[in-house]
């Protein structure tokens, strides 16, 4: 089972957005889309989500178009982490990640199990008991993190599940950067399908196992990352010229720009 | 941590209903004494042979109706608040953002300018004229706004406030047609009834208004989950399962229906909705599970003190409900509007 776009393409107010993609997120590997900004990234993820109806083409959920789930069993397998929150009531850490439980009936005393193990997987222990509105921005985004890890914490019976993150550390410290690529790598080899969008290239290499690459709303190359991080893909992408090295320790590719 | 937990709260407010409740029976123009409450129960049933006592008359015609109307109205419009306040993820909406009250206020005018001409008896089914337009009016606005903020896309709660602020606006001009229109009588009727007042209670209001409270409390409070997702924000509540349509409509509709029945049997109570959902936030959290309960019962309990004070500050003459409450939940408003920042950036 996958997560599926076939041939999608979407305009709004006749721009064209998206044109004749297909991507495929298989569970059990970590799929990263980079791009430079308005390549159509997040408007990608938000047709994947089911959030914006493709003008053409489908996106297939487990072999079912992802408009025909009902929601609360869709929420069982694909979790989405968006860029920001509105959040801006005084609940603690624990209860909003206690939000990521809404679509599960599996009881308090299991969920509650699940969201100290969240909290505690993205270092957010200590904030269990802390008001979310008196977080910082970044352990903001660890909460709601840890509300979409708990999400899909557990196999459920409608099949594999998705994790969708959009920029999950742009407001990350390094050692929170690094925690999160763990945590994908965790979920991954639990056998969760993850999408994401990040900016760092490096960052992007060394956790993917599928690379793609977006310009124009267009996927113009995808792979493992040492096929397309390649200097003229990324020039002709990012108009910035760089070279491409190998990482010491983890034989990754390494852009210096 | 916060001030009280939500079961404390809860078992707080229970405990205390049913005393004020009977307290405010004893207050009035007449006081009635304490073991006097304790015999009419059972004159009432024909268990006692003594006849209805002049007491018992109060009670049963006035003071009961009355009491009760009040914790009703106040469970309404304290819901309302909770469920507006929610909606539209902002602690300091009403429910009179989506234009019930205004529309109803209108409705009302109309009523009381046209009513007389058209019917002979001024009521019909027993229903005063005023409050049946007052509801008309009500819902009549609550269904424009919503039309006026839905799209092929859904409901967009911005556009809700804007349409609102609007229907609100054409809402009050016509009002102030109809006062332009109406001779002095009408004039003073309509003013009034703007104030907001429970002292035309009988027990026809209260069983209308106990109708709506049931239905209100038998369905916002299986909206609680939702809410509290809700307040992440829909896209982010779609995410969570949450269908969001639905939702937002089942809310405005019980909201609609609550609060206009409210407005139609005691007039337009103002800060009621507003305060009550807040205060009970500040004190056990945003969570709706809890807050749609205790904010019922903390809304009336708040009617009925305010009610009860309404009474007896000018006896034996006294002051609509509506005053009162404004000029408590002004100055209020006023202090929360201050604290702002502190409430949602570090509270407490």
């Amino acid at each position: 089972m996958t997560l599926q776009a076939r041939d999608l393409f979407l305009t709004l107010s006749s721009v064209p957005l998206l044109r004749h993609l297909d991507l495929t997120v298989a569970p059990g590997e970590v799929t990263t889309i980079l791009g430079p900004n308005g390549a159509g990234k997040s408007t990608l993820l938000r047709c994947l989500v089911g959030e914006q109806f493709p003008s053409e083409g489908q996106v297939l959920l487990n072999h079912r178009l992802v408009h025909d789930w009902r929601p609360v069993e869709r929420a069982r397998v694909l979790s989405v982490l968006p860029q920001q929150s509105l959040l801006d009531f005084p609940f603690t850490a624990a209860e909003v990640v206690m939000l990521g439980r809404t679509p599960h009936a599996t009881g308090l005393v299991h969920d509650r199990e699940i969201v100290a193990a969240a909290l505690d997987m993205v270092d957010g222990g200590y904030l269990a008991e802390r008001y979310y509105t008196q977080l910082s921005g970044g352990e903001k985004q660890r909460v709601h993190l840890a509300r979409v890890l708990a999400q899909i914490w557990e196999p459920c019976c409608e099949g594999d599940r998705y994790l969708v993150l959009d920029e999950p550390t742009s407001s990350f410290d390094l050692a929170h950067q690094q925690l999160t690529l763990e945590i994908v790598r965790e979920f991954a080899d639990r056998g969760v399908g993850v999408l994401m969008v990040v900016h760092d290239l490096n960052l992007a290499a060394r956790c993917a196992d599928q690379l793609v690459l977006m310009q124009c709303g267009e996927i113009v190359a995808a792979g493992a990352p040492l096929e397309v991080l390649q200097p003229a893909a990324i020039r002709r992408v990012f108009e910035v010229d760089v070279d491409v090295g190998v990482h010491p320790r983890t034989g990754k590719p390494l852009v210096i720009s | 941590m916060r001030p009280l937990a939500p079961c404390s709260l809860m078992w707080i407010l229970s405990l205390l209903i049913l005393p004020v409740m009977l307290a405010a029976l004893m207050m009035g123009p007449v006081f009635i004494q304490p073991q006097r409450l304790l015999e009419v129960p059972g004159q009432l049933l024909g268990l006692s042979a003594e006849r209805l006592s002049q007491d018992g008359l109060i009670l049963n015609a006035i003071r009961m109706p009355r009491v009760m109307l009040a914790a009703l109205v106040g469970v309404c419009l304290a819901t309302g608040g909770t469920a507006m306040q929610g909606l539209f993820r902002n602690p300091l909406a009403d429910p009179s953002l989506i234009g019930v009250s205004s529309g109803a206020s209108a409705g009302a005018s109309c009523a009381i300018v046209f009513g007389g001409a058209l019917f002979k008896a001024g009521s019909v089914f027993g229903l005063p004229l005023v409050a049946l337009g007052a509801f008309a009016g009500g819902f009549l606005a609550v269904i424009l706004v919503y039309r006026l903020a839905t799209s092929a896309t859904g409901t967009s709660v911005a556009t809700m406030l804007l349409a609102g602020i609007a229907i609100s606006a054409l809402a009050g001009a016509i009002n102030s047609l109809f006062s332009f229109f109406a001779d002095d009588e009408m004039l003073r009727r309509i003013s009034l009834w703007q104030m907001g007042s429970l002292d035309a209670a009988n027990w026809l209001r209260v069983w209308i208004a106990a109708l709506a409270t049931g239905l209100l409390l038998l369905f916002l409070p299986r909206e609680g989950r939702a809410l509290n997702a809700l307040l992440l924000g829909e896209s982010e509540a779609r995410h969570l399962g949450v269908p969001v349509e639905q939702v937002k409509q089942r809310l405005i509709l019980l909201t609609a229906m609550g609060v206009g029945v409210s407005v139609a049997v005691a007039g337009t109570i103002a800060f009621v909705g507003l305060i009550v959902p807040h205060i009970v936030r500040l004190l056990i959290g945003p969570d709706h599970r809890y807050l749609i309960p205790a904010s019922a019962m903390a809304g009336a309990i708040l009617l009925v003190v305010a009610d009860a004070f309404a009474r007896v500050v000018v006896a034996p003459a006294e002051l609509p409900a509506g005053i009162l409450t404004a000029l408590l939940g002004a100055p209020f408003f006023f202090f929360l509007l201050a604290r702002r920042p502190a409430l949602s950036g570090g509270r407490p």
